[in-house]
């Protein structure tokens, strides 16, 4: 970032007066925004807590289960018709 | 002084709190007080707030976005405070130092930051460097700060357009008073090599 300065015989125009300074302060926004700001630096975690914990564990052993069960397709044992076996064609045909 | 009943209330001017003008303590007492309940942040708020506010307004140059700044500095303060420790480091420069880092964030994602200065405002580095307020003088002041690093710029600020004593400029950059005064010597040798170049 490089700063480059101007300097004009009226700057950035006139300072503002005191009065003009005070409509920007505004303590109610202030707290409001700390408090705010505090709460979501104190939020508990949503593993800390036990019920979502379980929750999210559900979740991630059902999509685990799901995963593990579409992936590994029928099993050739657990009587489903077997592709049958092509040989390959004998020579000289 | 509470306002008789009936009269109209009017809100206390910037800078004023009851009672601190005379108590060289009162941001010890008040820090002190704000750390256990946030409420008390608020003389410190009123006091400080126009300081501040012009402090990023020479800056910003935008009034709107200074008071978002501004805000947005006593926000980071009163989150911080319980780190905030009297040793030496006045309020007002711990304020000054966490606006200067807002600023920073505000400008980091821009290639250029452009600061309007004017003729009044650098009157101090000029008669420093022995430049005449005029239009062409005033280019090449604007070219040779243009020049300087961030680091000597910011010295060079503080010292000459906030008119901070050396004590205050090293407070506010957390560096010494003795290393304030001897940067800001180097910058102002920088400014005048450069100067003397163009010339």
């Amino acid at each position: 970032m490089k700063h480059r300065y101007r300097i004009t015989p009226q700057g950035s125009g006139p300072e503002p007066t005191d009065a003009e300074i005070l409509r920007y302060r505004d303590k109610g926004r202030l707290l409001y925004n700390y408090q705010r700001a505090r709460d979501l630096l104190h939020r508990r975690p949503i593993y800390r807590d036990p019920k979502a914990f379980f929750a999210l564990l559900l979740i991630v052993l059902l999509a685990w289960l799901l995963s593990e069960g579409l992936l590994e397709g029928p099993h050739p044992d657990s009587g489903g018709s077997p592709v049958p076996e092509q040989s390959p064609p004998a020579p000289g045909q | 002084m509470v306002p008789p009943p009936g009269s109209a209330v009017t809100l206390p001017p910037i800078g004023h709190c009851y009672g601190m003008a005379d108590d060289p303590r009162f941001d010890e007492r008040q820090v002190a007080l704000a750390k256990a309940s946030p409420e008390a942040f608020g003389p410190l708020y009123d006091r400080y707030f126009a300081d501040v506010f012009r402090f990023v307004l020479r800056r910003a140059g935008d009034r709107e976005l200074t008071a978002d700044i501004t805000q947005q500095c006593f926000l980071k303060a009163l989150l911080s405070l319980s780190r905030y420790q009297d040793r030496g480091l006045p309020f007002r420069a711990w304020l000054f130092r966490i606006a200067l880092n807002e600023l920073r964030m505000h400008w980091r994602k821009r290639r250029e930051v452009v600061i309007d200065l004017d003729y009044q405002r650098v009157r101090g580095l000029g008669e420093e460097l022995e430049l005449n307020p005029d239009p062409d003088e005033m280019q090449r002041l604007a070219a040779a700060l243009s020049h300087l690093d961030e680091a000597r710029a910011q010295l060079i600020q503080l010292r000459f357009m906030d008119g901070m004593s050396y004590l205050e400029v090293g407070q506010v950059l957390g560096i010494g008073e003795d290393a304030a005064k001897m940067r800001t010597h180097r910058a102002l040798a920088v400014l005048r090599a450069y100067l003397s170049k163009r010339a």
